[in-house]
């Protein structure tokens, strides 16, 4: 903008100056004074314009975005597949051995490789000599590849998964003159400005050249600008094509040359350049271009590669290698040719080169086109605490909670339910989001059923019933009055008729059936709307609205007892964060979708720390997952026993909403929390249930990424029990078929079951309790 | 003890699950023979064989980096010190003694109220290590006076002392 107001200014002066040399006619001397006069001050003027320009910041730098980066360590949870994949996101490249930084050797499960120095929060990571050897599922060792001496940990470069700028915004990566590669230097200065070491800005040589091939053709065909001519042009100039234009350009670069070194204005240049355009971003300087087009550092490129880079600063749109791939190759060889032909590679070098393909990486690679729906997550959090214009402009590094392995398995679960059904359900949906239990940390989050796509985030701001995700919710309520209800308490699953603000409410079964007495957990487990119903308007609501609210649902609810059964709209997120209480063991954990911002120095400026808050009493909260867990093990969610060991203890809960119009899971086990929904965005019914939809995707998600063990540490107020499933009462041996339930040892305990012989203190002798 | 307690208890549960009696039929579940859903995702007949956790210790992961904590506590950063437990207990979310380390960090930053919690989850993970408790307590006592939390600090300390 302030470059914009000066150019406006100074194209005025110049007018004022050609004006007033047609107005005067006789008084030459005093007419070449003050045409001198003007010149001078014109030159100073443009001098001080160079000098401001590239003395202060020089470009505006878009906030980089950072997945969180890999941490090796033995014990780790990875596949080598899962560990390929990384490696092939971050633009490493399989070689028969590792050499330099960014290449990996892969013999089955053993990897060699040598990993990019980094800079993080608590400084540089180094580059090192890696072996990394796998077992089938996890990271069996961690080496140093040199002496073959355990590592502890190693942590690799994180996938830089978008940046965030205005649109039409100039996007780049900053490099020193000493990162760049002397090939890439010696190949740009052959192919663009041959003698850039001798001319003082301007080459009147390069210009007759062009001037008379241009006159020859009767168009512009060739340039004669130097570098420094180009970088000026980039630099401190509109685009237009003028003749001031060019006066400008021709003094601005031989004061540019007076100012300041070659390797400055080398420097610059490289920086500068404009490379590509990747819709409203402009892609600059060779480290972006570098990244854009190959996934890698310019320190990691082949010759060939080199080539391309040099040959489109002609023409970016021209050669894209993307759109016009042959055309691209032709000028990359050409290019090659000229290296050759002036010493640069030898012949060898040149013939291999020559054959190589173009080795592009998928365009949406590192982009914000990957992640979309998780950046703009991150994008809400960073607008509550910094400015737009500090956002775009101060080169921020925003290291993120973001794990391609959980993101990818996310999108490929949902994408592999999804797919298989748009032939009859063109119009369904989905999202989900993924969360450590232990930090609240965002690990994945997809918003359609097109990941790539940024358009509604459904996982966001799709608000929908929750069907039975809320029961949750009731039963807490129940479970923390232990002198009345626990986990054997017997509900009655039978009609129930309800009058409330003048009309009759019937809630009924989704099996339209009804079932009795049944235990507390049985009515959670298998999802009992009566029972459910009955047990709500026991509490009341606004007790149930009191739970929601310290859950940290402060969404506005339903304040009717049909919000018992789900009536009322949530997302996946809120959801996401009432259940996070329960994962956690009853500590409220806020969500994060950043862990550090740093500045472009690698200051830290921002920390957004872990803090948790009970919420929970522990004896409830372990009373409450067990029930979940009980979910899975018989109730709801029982298909997930096809799939997975009862001893993993996963908890959840399914939800349905009338007609099936949303399916939806939430589950957690001993480490993550993920919560998934399906449905169509106009609320129509959609033929899936909770266990048949958004349970898929969950099991998907966790069969690929691997669920531990969920096993909650016991309350001291906390005893476990066996209680006859039939009666709800207090077993022994002598009953058939039992439950093991935990209760609160100061609440109200089950009375002994019919079956029971005499065994007042329960099944388990007391030396065990 | 407590361990053999969760084996009975993982054994008895895995009984008690296992298809002993009729099942109540299942309502919004994928048995429900939904119209117009296809067969669920196939699914094998038996459960897959599962993963149990790994047999490789990670504590070499954890001891690297409390070293690097203790450099930065050395050093006065407290701040890193912090991200950096927070990066070990990425590693072992359920080591009792991360999370009371940060506690005792969080303490020393004058954030008394996330210490007492910190010290709280730190307990609810301590499993029978009675001395790690007793100092969770001791630490909860002394953020709660610096609450002004008079009552709540002597209640600490008698959990404490019953522990000692």
């Amino acid at each position: 903008m302030v470059r914009k107001k000066r150019k406006g200014k100074r194209r005025k002066t110049g007018r004022r100056s050609r004006s007033r040399s047609r107005r005067s006619r006789f008084p030459w001397g005093k007419l070449l004074f003050s045409l001198v006069l003007v010149v001078g001050a014109y030159v100073a003027f443009l001098d001080f314009q160079v000098y401001r320009q590239f003395e202060g910041s020089r470009w505006s730098l878009p906030a980089r975005v950072y997945a969180r980066p890999l941490e090796l360590y033995a014990g780790l949870r990875l596949t080598p597949e899962q560990f390929a994949a990384e490696l092939k996101a971050l633009g490493y490249r399989r070689v028969g051995t590792a050499r330099r930084a960014g290449e990996v050797s892969r013999d089955g499960r053993r990897f060699q490789l040598i990993s990019r120095p980094f800079v993080f929060w608590d400084g540089p990571e180094p580059s090192r000599a890696l072996r990394v050897t796998f077992s089938a599922t996890h990271v069996d060792a961690l080496q140093n590849d040199r002496n073959g001496e355990t590592l502890a940990l190693a942590r690799l470069d994180p996938l830089a998964i978008g940046s965030i700028h205005t649109s039409h915004q100039e996007d780049r990566i900053l490099l020193r003159l000493d990162e760049v590669p002397d090939i890439l230097v010696q190949a740009l200065i052959a192919v663009e400005d041959r003698s850039f070491y001798s001319h003082s800005g301007v080459s009147p040589r390069s210009i007759a050249r062009a001037f008379w091939i241009n006159l020859r053709s009767g168009r512009v065909v060739q340039g004669g600008s130097t570098l420094t001519q180009q970088l000026v042009k980039n630099f401190f100039l509109s685009n237009q094509r003028s003749l001031t234009r060019k006066i400008n350009e021709a003094i601005m670069a031989l004061l540019l040359e007076r100012r300041y070194s070659k390797d400055d204005i080398l420097e610059a240049y490289l920086n500068e350049v404009y490379l590509a355009q990747d819709g409203r971003r402009a892609i600059h300087g060779f480290g972006l271009g570098s990244r854009f087009f190959f996934q890698r550092p310019p320190d990691e490129l082949s010759i060939a590669q080199i080539a391309l880079l040099v040959g489109m600063v002609k023409g970016p749109s021209w050669y894209d290698p993307r759109r016009h791939p042959e055309r691209a190759l032709e000028r990359r060889n050409l290019v090659l040719q000229v290296m050759f032909d002036q010493g640069l590679i030898t012949r060898a070098q040149f013939q291999k080169s020559r054959n190589e393909r173009l080795g592009l990486v998928q365009a949406a690679a590192g982009t914000s086109k990957t992640f979309p729906a998780f950046l703009d997550l991150v994008r809400r959090q960073l607008r509550r605490d910094y400015n737009e214009s500090d956002l775009v402009s101060e080169g921020l590094r925003i290291f993120t909670t973001l794990d391609p392995q959980q993101q990818w398995a996310l999108q490929k679960s949902l994408d592999q339910r999804i797919r298989p059904l748009l032939k009859q359900q063109p119009e369904l949906q989905g999202a989900g989001l993924v969360t450590s239990s232990t930090n609240g940390e965002v690990l994945a989050l997809v918003g359609g059923r097109q990941a790539g796509f940024a358009g509604f985030n459904r996982a966001l701001d799709s608000k929908r019933h929750v069907g039975s995700l809320i029961k949750p919710a009731v039963y807490l309520t129940a479970l923390e009055q232990a002198g009345r209800y626990n986990l054997a308490t017997l509900l009655d699953d039978e009609p129930l008729e309800f009058e409330d603000a003048g009309e009759v409410w019937r809630p009924h079964n989704y099996d339209r059936k009804f079932h009795g007495q049944v235990m507390l957990y049985q009515a959670l487990a298998h999802s009992y709307n009566v029972a459910t119903a009955r047990l709500g308007l026991q509490l009341g609501v606004d007790r149930v609205l009191q739970t929601l609210r310290r859950l940290a649902i402060d969404e506005p609810l339903n304040r009717y007892p049909s919000l018992f059964l789900g009536a009322t709209d949530l997302s996946a997120l809120d959801v996401t964060r009432m259940y996070m209480n329960f994962a956690s063991g009853g500590f409220h954990i806020p969500l994060r979708a950043i862990r550090e911002v740093l500045d472009s120095d690698h200051v830290p400026l921002q920390r957004y720390e872990l803090s948790i808050e009970r919420v929970i009493d522990p004896a409830p909260a372990y009373l409450l997952t067990r029930a979940l867990q009980l979910v899975v093990a018989e109730g709801t969610a029982r298909a997930l026993n096809r799939r997975f060991a009862p001893e993993l203890g996963l908890a959840g809960k399914t939800g349905t909403t009338n007609d099936l119009r949303d399916s939806w899971y939430a589950g957690y086990d001993g480490g993550k929390l993920a919560v998934i929904w399906m449905g169509r965005d106009d609320n129509q019914p959609m033929g899936l249930t909770g266990a048949s939809g958004a349970m898929q995707v969950w099991s998907g998600l966790f069969r690929a990424t691997g669920a531990v063990p969920l096993q909650p540490g016991k309350p001291d107020k906390v005893v476990w029990r066996q209680v006859d499933t039939a009666s709800g009462g207090l077993a022994d041996n002598g009953c058939a078929n039992t439950v093991q339930l935990p209760f609160i040892e100061t609440g109200t305990m089950p009375a002994a079951a019919p079956c029971a012989k005499a065994a007042p203190s329960g099944w388990l002798p007391k030396w065990l309790q | 003890m407590k361990r053999l307690t969760l084996v009975l208890i993982t054994l008895l549960s895995a009984c008690s699950s296992a298809p002993q009696r009729p099942m109540p039929p299942v309502i919004d579940g994928s048995h429900a023979g939904t119209p117009g859903e296809p067969a669920s995702a196939p699914v094998p007949a038996a459960p897959e064989r599962v993963e149990m956790p790994p047999t490789v210790a990670r504590g070499g992961a954890v001891v690297a980096l409390l070293d690097r904590a203790d450099d930065y506590r050395r050093a006065g950063d407290s701040s890193n010190e912090a991200a950096t437990i927070e990066r070990a207990l990425r590693i072992e979310p359920r080591n009792a003694r991360l999370w009371h380390r940060l506690a005792a960090v969080r303490l020393a930053q004058g954030q008394s109220q996330q210490a007492e919690q910190l010290a709280l989850k730190s307990n609810s993970l301590s499993g029978n290590d009675t001395r790690l408790q007793a100092s969770n307590w001791r630490l909860v006592a002394r953020a709660r006076w610096s609450m002004d939390d008079s009552a709540g600090a002597r209640e600490a300390e008698q959990r404490a002392s019953q522990l000692e």
